[in-house]
């Protein structure tokens, strides 16, 4: 905790020196919560980007973040949106970026530390949507995906607004406790919208998890992502196969409602239903991982938040068939 | 007309300063200018936008993330969904007020839109300065307004009285 208070002094206190046309944003973030699943967590992210010369960006984060799970009969995946557990401080992410818009077109370079481009990747998709666990097919321990999974290297986007392509070339650099053996990494997407829609497809080739049993295959993985919003709805989500052990294979979806009509203040009320299933599709369904969550983030004013998730999950022996989730984040910025 | 706004001897910047004449003639400025409220690094720019009633606002997305804008509160209510990047949305600001512009997905993210029945208006700099240029001569009533203010202030002004001084209590 003594890391999370000197997080945010530092962020208060940052007074950059900047020449003209240069800026430097500083932000904190601590979080506190609580879960029936007899899980207590603290998290804090700081971060820095803004403009350096030449057009450049630059974005760094890092973070530091602890769970107590006080039953030793069970598990639990609480407070596991968009940060690793694992009681260190740790660089999420460190790049800097340039985007240049040729008359219509857009062309983007990143090189640095990132997440992986795959899907729905982004933690700002994860860490603030209202969701407090990450979705099953990108939860580490099950799956060939992970929001914990980080990439050394460089990302290539090309296209228009409404159609673009986007590449990334590195070598794993992930954060959690779960990670890939090191190697070439490739991840490409596609992404397009039309009107509400947005729609994308993304693949990757990629060194396999070091718990897998067998070494010296390859991970593959492909997934389609869809959003639709209009008038304060969003629906979302993403369907992933992949190989995370060998040539065992994981597929998995979830699906998401997040409501935040103009009438509803600062409220936005969110569902996700999901499921994983384990090699055969055509298994029975005490044999796949299924979960429910309703659940609502309110902006309660001066920097805070809270975020309360109910769920239903069936399918693992060692997670509890209902839980409740409550955190609190309290966040400044400093420009 | 020039002017300052402050509060003691410390320059007051994003201070919205706008005269009652609703009936004047639409300016070059509000007429033809593009009036832009940028999503970039995480943030809105300008952090203070005014504009005259009636006035689209268009809000590009210049980021690498996704964003989603909206205002629930006074003025102007939207929310304009998610967006990615070289995307633009637009909004009619049809109706005098202020609006809280906001970030759905990313809390940190705010703006303010002051919409003005009026074509003479201006946003203190960063010394406090503002001018809004063109004004025809005469007595004005005069308004202002800074972020975090609970209320407007009003007074009168006219050429005779030199240059508008805004004191923030």
């Amino acid at each position: 905790m003594k890391f999370a208070v000197l997080m945010a002094y530092a962020a208060c206190f940052i007074e950059p020196r900047l020449a003209h046309g240069q800026s430097v944003t500083a932000e904190a973030a601590v979080t506190g919560g609580y879960s029936t699943d007899d899980v207590t967590a603290a998290a804090a992210q700081v971060r820095l980007f803004g403009d350096v010369t030449g057009g450049i960006r630059f974005f760094g984060e890092a973070a530091w973040a602890g769970r107590s799970l006080s039953d030793p009969h069970h598990e639990s995946d609480s407070f596991n949106a968009a940060y690793p557990y694992t009681n260190r401080v740790q660089i999420i992410e460190a790049y800097g970026e340039r985007m240049f818009r040729p008359h219509e077109g857009l062309v983007g370079i990143r090189a640095g530390r990132f997440r992986t481009p795959f899907g729905i990747y982004n933690a700002s998709d994860h860490a603030y949507s209202g969701f407090l666990r990450a979705p099953l097919v990108r939860y580490e321990e099950y799956s060939p995906l992970s929001n914990n999974l980080l990439e050394h290297g460089a990302d290539l986007v090309v296209g228009v607004p409404r159609l673009m392509v986007e590449a990334a070339v590195g070598a794993p650099g992930d954060v959690g406790e779960v990670r890939r053996h090191s190697g070439l990494d490739v991840i490409v997407r596609v992404q397009g919208y039309y009107g509400s829609f947005i729609a994308g497809a993304s693949h990757m080739r990629t060194p396999p998890s070091k718990t897998a049993f067998v070494t010296g295959a390859r991970n593959h993985v492909t997934g389609v992502d869809l959003r639709w919003t209009h008038a304060g709805v969003q629906l979302r989500g993403e369907w992933i196969t992949g190989q995370p052990f060998g040539r065992s294979t994981t597929t998995g979806w979830y699906a998401d409602a997040l409501i935040h009509r103009t009438g509803m203040g600062p409220v936005t009320a969110v569902a996700r239903v999901e499921r994983l299933v384990f090699g055969d599709l055509r298994q029975a369904p005490e044999d796949y991982l299924s979960r429910q969550t309703v659940g609502a983030r309110v902006r309660l004013g001066g920097g805070l938040a809270l975020q309360v998730n109910a769920l239903h999950q069936s399918g693992d022996k060692e997670y509890l068939p209902r839980a409740l989730d409550v955190a609190v984040t309290w966040s400044v910025r400093k420009q | 007309m020039h002017g300052i706004a402050r509060a003691g001897n410390t320059p007051v910047r994003d201070t919205v300063v706008w005269l009652d004449a609703p009936n004047a003639p639409l300016s070059p400025r509000t007429d033809s200018a593009r009036v832009v409220l940028d999503q970039r690094n995480l943030s809105f720019s300008p952090h203070v936008l005014v504009v005259r009633v009636g006035t689209t606002v268009d809000f590009p997305n210049n980021d690498r993330v996704f964003h989603n804008v909206f205002s629930f509160r006074d003025g102007k209510r939207f929310d304009l969904g998610v967006y990615p990047v070289g995307a633009m949305r637009r909004v009619l600001f049809d109706q005098p007020g202020l609006s809280r512009i906001f970030c759905n997905i990313h809390p940190n993210m705010a703006a303010y839109v002051m919409t003005v029945n009026s074509a003479y208006f201006a946003r203190a700099d960063e010394t406090g300065a503002f001018t809004i240029a063109g004004v025809p001569a005469g007595t004005y009533t005069y308004h202002a307004w800074r972020p975090g203010a609970t209320a407007e202030l009003t007074g009168t002004w006219s050429a005779s009285d030199g240059p508008l001084q805004v004191v923030w209590p």
